[in-house]
């Protein structure tokens, strides 16, 4: 007897390209499709690039930055370019997202500095980059346009776009190019409004990634996981405006009691345990990129995922 | 397909005699109706009866109980593929696994930890669930002894894994009666192993690669008599496992092929690969989970993931809205307010604690939402604030009348102390920074 993992599903998870190789127009060494999907996250048969990729963030002010990643990081957290070129080379992340916390200093005012680090951090790695602009609206503007003209051509991914402010991001998304993560708080309604929203100023479904706001494992992940569920399924049943990849960032998990309070010889082990879980659990729910913080984390994930990836010929079951 | 609970009820014997478990024959149809309990607990139902309620009524997957006492654990009876369709309801039982090529030190040690380590989360003390014991000495003697040893220590689920019929036997002679669950039966063994199966009245996983083996198997075992079964998929990878486990899942649920309505067994022995197993088999409709024994850190986070997965995605877990006490607190005491949802509450008694000054929590009734949720959903709010100090006679337990409200909820701090007349003060966003806050503030205050 065959059995079918379809359920019937009609739609598609759009594709959207991140990173542009220099025969795309960039500089980068390798580019990737994601998205695509047919049915629930692993069970397509044949799709080469349905495996979750692993992104590494890091910041260019690590006073915002977890102690855990101090520490372990050490002096490469004072310099993003580095930091960007070990994710690659020693790490193994398939991504860097780069979070520009010098904004967030009070009264931030030099743009300039922003563009030199996207600009060096690009120059000293391969890998497609995701850009997390300023936390403060009246600089947004300038910093969005400064990321995405430093960028231009690379197919960055600028993030985070929410319903209260979207604007600034869309346009600096559009004018270089770039595509947009696009984030509403655990709900599949605002997750499709949102999205109306910035189809609306022009922004193309195959340039929005979904983020759904993922809560920290035991601090609000269970409502996460159901909503990327949910999303996905809506994709799969035929709505195009949830039709998009689906990033998620446990962001707090490095700051949650159990972390917080383990062992300092033992912290290390339980940040990454509490990102590896949440990452596994995310990216069988339906999302396409699984974003952590701990170095360690990430071969844990990546291997993880090529077993999970690793089918069974359905055909032959027999 | 299914039946309304009238047209089942003229099927029933109409003794009301209360062995199926239910008060009346009436009680026990509308519980048929609704698939949450199985035609074979009524003794009295003629064949024809039961081959019209069968397939129809029984749950689509069937509820099986590990172990007897305090500790014993049921899984199954699940309803959906998709927690958010309606929720998950039986955990699955996390297993540590011993050899009977270890050491009986080693084995105590296993055994000692799954008896006695809690982790408390949200109220809730977690556990895991039983002990595993794997035949992998080939001996009878070494898997008699190595089941003896977790034995004298403990009163606690057992699965018991062999490809020995004499090592089941000697391990069931001692253990038997505790209903551990035996793995596993296969094509060539299946006869033997459901005698013994039945003979202990012990739930049995059926072991089998392919689930048209696997479909032909559980009819087998049905036919000789075995009614409490669980399934071992054989998967080659963890992919496997997903494709198997969601394909089985879906084939029970929608009643497509009720042989496969029997809960899911996944052991996560894979080298390098545990937690990744661990984590898909608890999102993954596992049921039975057996691994090695999990470092301190992949137990806690194994644990709250199970935790968050397996509560209802409509209820967040709540506390009761009240007046609540933090140590012995007198009329001078801080009264702090805060929301109904477990998680909140519980984060912040724990500062509360530590910072040993005894005080009052009032809990609001924001229908389990946290602060932040709750202000930004409406739900939090001055009348909300004022009704529950009212309801809940706080006026009479302190000689002050001075609320410390949570830092995010400082945009309403106005609207309370109209509401109420009670001066609000605005506490620390982080729950961390309690303690420091009231020794500093309620102190310099009290002066
Ligand atoms: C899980 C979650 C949900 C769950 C609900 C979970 C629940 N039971 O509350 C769901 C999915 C249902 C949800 C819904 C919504 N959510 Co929501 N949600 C979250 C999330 C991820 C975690 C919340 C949580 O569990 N926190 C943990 C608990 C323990 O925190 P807490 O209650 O605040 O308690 C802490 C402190 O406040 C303090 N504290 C507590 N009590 C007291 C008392 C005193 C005296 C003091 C001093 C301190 C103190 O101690 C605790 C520990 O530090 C947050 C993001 C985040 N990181 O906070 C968003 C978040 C709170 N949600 C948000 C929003 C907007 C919503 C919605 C309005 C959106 C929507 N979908 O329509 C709805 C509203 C609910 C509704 N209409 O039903 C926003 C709020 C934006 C804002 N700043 O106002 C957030 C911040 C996400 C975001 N960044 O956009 N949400
Ligand atoms: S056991 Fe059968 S006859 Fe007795 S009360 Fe239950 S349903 Fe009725």
């Amino acid at each position: 007897m065959g059995y079918d993992l379809k359920f019937g599903w009609t739609g598609t998870v759009g594709r959207i390209t991140l990173g542009a190789t220099v025969a795309e127009g960039g500089t980068r060494k390798t580019s990737y499709q994601i998205g695509g999907g047919t049915t629930l996250p692993f069970l397509d048969n044949n799709l080469s690039s349905s495996m979750p990729l692993v992104a590494l963030e890091i910041c260019d002010n690590p006073e915002y930055w977890s102690p855990i990643i101090r520490r372990f990081c050490g002096d490469l957290v004072n310099s993003a370019d580095d930091w960007a070129k070990t994710a690659e080379t020693a790490y193994g992340a398939d991504l860097i997202r780069l979070y520009l916390t010098s904004t967030r200093q009070r009264n931030f005012s030099d743009i300039s500095s922003v563009g030199k680090t996207v600009e060096s951090v690009l120059s000293k790695t391969g890998l497609p980059l995701i850009i997390e602009g300023s936390n403060e609206p009246r600089i947004d503007s300038e910093i969005f346009q400064k990321c995405g003209e430093s960028g231009e051509g690379e197919k960055l991914l600028l993030g985070t776009a929410e319903a209260s402010r979207y604007r600034s991001i869309a346009a600096a998304a559009l004018a270089y190019n770039h595509s947009l993560i696009a984030q509403s708080p655990i709900d599949v309604n605002l997750a499709k409004q949102l999205n109306i929203l910035l189809k609306e100023i022009g922004v193309q479904r195959d340039h929005i990634i979904i983020d759904p706001y993922t809560g920290a494992l035991g601090y609000g992940f269970e409502y996460s996981y159901s909503a990327i569920e949910r999303i996905r399924f809506s994709a799969l049943k035929g709505d195009s405006d949830l039709a998009m990849p689906i990033i998620c960032s446990a962001i707090d998990s490095l700051n949650i009691k159990e972390v917080r309070e383990a062992d300092q010889a033992r912290q290390d082990e339980m940040a990454v345990q509490w990102e590896f879980y949440t990452g596994i659990a995310a990216a069988v729910a339906g999302a396409e990129i699984i974003c952590v913080r701990h170095p360690k984390t990430i071969g844990m994930l990546k291997s993880a995922f090529a077993s999970i990836n690793k089918k069974i010929d359905l055909t032959g079951v027999k | 397909m299914a039946l309304k609970a009238l047209d089942i009820y003229k099927l029933l014997p109409k003794k009301n005699c209360k062995e199926c478990g239910d008060p009346t024959c009436l009680t026990f149809a509308m519980k048929l109706a609704s698939g949450k309990a199985d035609i074979d607990l009524c003794p009295y139902l003629d064949e024809s009866a039961k081959s019209v309620l069968g397939a129809t009524t029984r749950p689509p997957i069937r509820l099986i109980k590990l172990g007897v006492g305090e500790r014993s654990f049921s899984v199954g009876e699940e309803f959906v593929l998709y927690r958010h369709d309606k929720t998950f309801y039986h955990p699955p039982g996390i297993l540590f696994k011993v050899f009977d090529t270890q050491s009986s030190e080693e084995i105590t040690q296993v055994t000692k930890r799954v008896r006695d380590e809690v982790f408390t989360r949200v109220g809730t003390d977690l556990r895991f669930n039983g002990i595993a014991i794997e035949n992998s000495s080939g001996t009878v003697e070494a898997f008699a002894r190595a089941v003896a040893t977790v034995e004298e220590n403990a009163d606690l689920p057992l699965v018991l894994i062999s490809k020995d019929l004499e090592a089941f036997n000697a391990a069931l002679i001692q253990v038997g009666s505790y209903r551990p669950l035996i793995h596993s039966a296969t094509k060539e063994n299946f006869r033997e192993m459901c005698a013994l199966a039945k003979k202990h009245s012990c739930p049995l996983v059926v072991k089998a690669n392919g689930l048209d083996n696997l479909i032909g198997l559980v009819k087998s075992c049905g036919e000789e008599g075995v009614k409490k079964m669980v399934m071992d998929l054989c998967p080659q990878s963890l992919g496997d496992y997903l494709s198997l486990s969601t394909a089985v899942r879906q084939l029970a649920i929608t009643r497509a092929v009720p042989d496969l309505g029997y809960p899911v067994f996944f052991d996560a022995t894979h080298p390098n690969l545990q937690d990744a197993a661990i984590a898909l088999g608890i999102v993954k409709y596992a049921s039975v989970i057996i691994t090695p024994p999990l470092s301190e850190e992949s137990a806690k986070a194994a644990h709250t993931l199970r935790q968050n997965i397996y509560t209802d995605p409509q209820k967040p877990i709540q506390m009761n809205p009240g007046l609540y006490r933090v140590g012995i607190p007198g009329k001078d005491a801080p009264v702090l307010m805060t929301v109904n949802f477990s998680l909140t509450f519980f984060t912040l008694e724990g500062y509360l604690e530590s910072s040993k000054i005894p005080c009052f929590l009032l809990i609001v009734d924001t229908e389990g939402l946290s602060v932040l949720t709750a202000v930004a959903a409406g739900k939090l709010n001055e009348t909300l604030v004022r009704d529950s100090l009212k309801k809940f006679e706080v006026e009479r337990e302190v000689s002050h009348k001075k609320l410390i409200i949570p830092g995010y909820a400082s945009p309403l701090s106005g609207r309370i102390e109209e509401a109420t007349g009670w001066k609000v003060l605005v506490g620390p966003r982080d729950a961390a920074e309690i303690g420091e806050y009231l020794h500093e503030e309620w102190n310099k205050l009290k002066k």
